[in-house]
């Protein structure tokens, strides 16, 4: 038997000797070094610090990649080809490949850790997505339920986006609201100046993102937004085009349309505007000075149901069979693209009509969203 | 003892460490991922894998640490802060070492490791290692086999609950009350190995 | 009445503003199983039942859906017209069912009198029997509900 106190030194000194040990297997074993990323094939190189996730590496850099599940390996969004240097499929990632994803190296890049030089493919969308902060500027009502906000960037940033894409705006935790929540929406204003954007928003009853923008957001309020998002853009071809939208998905057509003046685009273009009552138009002028400015543009709103005694004289009925009856009587019908934004509802039945017309499904341009 | 009575005997030690003296099922050490962990096979497997490694050389690295440091100065009394704390630095390292020299062993195994720092059979089998003052062989086939055992018990316990899903309980037994009355039952059975061996 | 955890979470989620910024309880000061209770005997009174109401809601719903905002008329006094919003809502029950944001208004013309109703109330009545509580925005009145839906002329 020894004193107590040299026993106690000797269990710490080998507890000290292990912890030692790990520290220094850490400093060997764990260090990766620097790793260098190789994204669509040279385009953009950067060196990160290996030992971490692809993913989690690549948010850090301010590339974000969608994943719902946080770097868990339970949604399968996160997917990104890796051409080199991933290693073998891990079982976790099977259940969400199909066989041509496993064949040409599709990864879910939260399982994939940096332990060496990686060379990947990105869309090139996903590189220009960035989170800005931005200040509400400007707060118009267009009607009893749709408002435009302008939105500034800070510190001089500019957005680079292509006119007809979206942006997602945080609304952060306010009365009530217990937590951060993400909705898209069109960027609606004059792409020639990208230091500020435009966004034309309907309200929706009790929802979370609208009911703070409506009710909550004041003039000078900061603003965080993501963006842009979206393969909703002018495909640059001669087909004449016919635009139909409802509502607040006029957004995004009025900057596809501002950007046509801007770059004096002559192509035929129609725009049918559908909304139910006179109560509800709005832009109207803007749309009409459109009409001289574009050499082959013309503005058509369509009101569906006229509330009794109100001044109308413009187009009746219901918006899609508005459209319908205008490209019948082109005789070229199956030439145009269709660049459709509205409800739910109205895209699918435009859809219809518009391939009944002889319009391949790949000429007609939406987009989802959700 | 001549080679062959020595090889004899470390089997009978390996062989009661599994059926007649199973450390999950006889000892009831190792529950709690015993009764969490046991739902799919496969992950049991995964398990069960891993505890043989650990347990064959944790108890390897503690009969060095208790016949080197703890006997010549007479501090046996420590063993227990001293065996955890080889076994958690054991795990940790092997941990680090498997994710970056193995990424699909990582992923088999790895997960489970953090698991079973803390899991009691592992301290369970060196402590019985020392009591029954085994030498650094029977040692090692003590710990193999109790991992081997323990294994066995889950992968066992895993292939009934999968067939349980099937199976109508009554709503107030559902999850661990069922698998208990299952782990109560295998040990009954494991009782029958009981005088076959003696691991003395 | 004791409730159990599952309840008690169940009420709070209601409660809270994690699917509609206003909740699904509103102002009401009454338990979840009372205002269940009681509306299902308000319901039972008409000599309806839960299944029959909302199958009803549903095909004005797939009525309406046909006019893409404007509104149907179904019979002589009633008009329905449907108002879609992008996104879905989730069921706050813990199940995985997730509604679309589509609203539907029923009119009775001569009474002058109204109801809306989203997709997730539909389901909220035919599967746990809810019509959210009193002070919620989508808060359904079963008396005036049934009147109107199955208004006869």
């Amino acid at each position: 038997m020894v004193p107590l106190f040299i026993a106690l030194a000797i269990i710490s000194g080998i507890g000290a000797l292990l912890a030692a040990t790990l520290v220094f297997a850490e400093r060997v074993i764990s260090n990766y070094g620097d790793v260098e990323v190789d994204i669509n094939k040279g385009n953009k190189k950067l060196a990160m610090k290996g030992g971490g996730s692809l993913l989690e590496t690549l948010t850090a850099q301010k590339i974000f990649i969608p994943s719902a599940c946080g770097g868990r390996g339970t949604c399968g969004y996160c997917k990104v080809k890796v051409l080199e240097g991933a290693g073998p499929l891990l079982p976790t990632e099977e259940p969400y490949m199909d066989a041509e994803e496993r064949s040409s190296g599709v990864r879910l890049s939260c399982q994939v850790k940096l332990r060496n030089d990686l060379k990947i493919e990105l869309p090139a969308e996903l590189l220009t997505i960035k989170e800005y902060v931005s200040v509400c500027e400007e707060i118009i009502d267009y009607t009893y339920d749709t408002k435009q906000f302008r939105l500034r960037l800070t510190d001089g940033q500019h957005m680079k986006y292509t006119p007809g894409q979206y942006v997602q705006v945080l609304a952060p935790q306010y009365e009530k609201s217990s937590e951060e929540v993400y909705r898209a929406y069109s960027i609606s204003s004059d792409p020639a100046d990208q230091a500020a954007i435009e966004l034309i928003i309907r309200r929706v009853p009790d929802g979370i993102c609208t009911t703070y923008l409506f009710d909550y957001l004041k003039v000078g309020d900061k603003v965080r937004i993501n963006g842009p998002y979206g393969q909703f853009y002018l495909r640059d071809t001669t087909a004449p085009i016919i635009f139909i939208a409802g509502g607040s998905g006029i957004a995004p057509m009025k900057c596809i349309l501002h950007n046509m003046k801007n770059t004096n685009n002559d192509r035929r273009a129609v725009f049918f505007f559908g909304i139910r009552t006179t109560k509800d138009l709005f832009l109207a002028e803007e749309m009409t000075r459109f009409e001289t400015q574009l050499a082959q543009f013309k503005f058509v709103p369509v009101v569906s149901q006229p509330e009794p005694g109100a001044e109308w004289a413009g187009v009746t009925g219901r918006v899609t069979h508005i459209a319908e009856d205008y490209l019948r009587k082109q005789g070229n019908a199956h030439e145009h693209e269709g660049y459709l934004c509205g409800s739910p509802g109205m895209i699918e039945s435009s859809i219809g009509i518009l391939k009944k017309l002889g319009i391949t499904e790949d000429k007609i341009y939406y987009d989802k969203f959700s | 003892m001549s080679l062959g009575s020595h090889m004899l005997h470390l089997s009978v030690i390996l062989f009661a460490a599994i059926f007649t003296d199973n450390i999950l099922l006889a000892r009831f050490l190792g529950m709690c991922s015993f009764l969490s962990v046991s739902r799919q096979v496969k992950t049991a497997v995964g398990l069960g894998f891993a505890v043989v490694f650990v347990m064959t050389f944790t108890i390897t690295l503690d009969w060095f640490a208790y016949r080197f440091v703890l006997q010549p100065y007479g501090i046996e009394y420590f063993r227990f802060i001293l065996f955890i704390v080889i076994i958690a630095a054991f795990v940790q390292f092997v941990e680090m070492a498997i994710e970056r020299y193995s990424p699909v062993l990582y992923h088999n195994l790895g997960i489970f490791l953090p698991l079973i720092t803390v899991n009691c059979a592992i301290l369970g089998a060196s402590l019985f290692m020392v009591i029954r003052d085994y030498n650094l062989a029977e040692g090692i086939a003590f710990g193999f086999g109790s991992g081997a055992g323990w294994m066995l018990a889950i992968v066992a316990m895993a292939g009934i609950r999968e067939r349980l899903n099937n199976a109508r309980i009554p709503k107030g037994l559902q999850g661990p009350g069922i698998t208990l009355i299952i782990a109560g039952i295998m040990a009954l059975a494991f009782i029958g190995f009981t005088g076959v061996l003696s691991g003395g | 009445m004791k409730k159990s955890p599952q309840q008690r979470k169940l009420e709070r989620l209601l409660q809270s503003s994690k699917f509609s910024a206003s909740g699904f309880m509103g102002t009401d000061r009454r338990g979840l199983w009372e205002i269940i209770d009681e509306d299902a005997a308000e319901i039972a009174k008409r000599g309806k039942t839960m299944e029959e109401v909302a199958a009803r809601m549903q095909q004005l719903t797939d009525l309406a859906e046909q006019g893409l905002g404007d509104w149907i008329q179904v019979s002589k006094n009633l008009h329905v017209a449907v108002d879609d919003n992008r996104g879905m809502i989730p069921c706050p029950w813990p199940h995985r069912v997730r509604c679309m944001k589509r609203i539907t208004t029923a009119r009775h013309i001569p009474s002058n009198t109204g109801v809306r109703w989203s997709d997730l109330n539909i389901h909220l009545i035919k599967e746990h029997g809810f019509f959210e509580g009193k002070g919620s925005p989508f808060r359904i009145e079963p008396g005036v509900l049934i009147d109107i839906i199955f208004s006869k002329d």
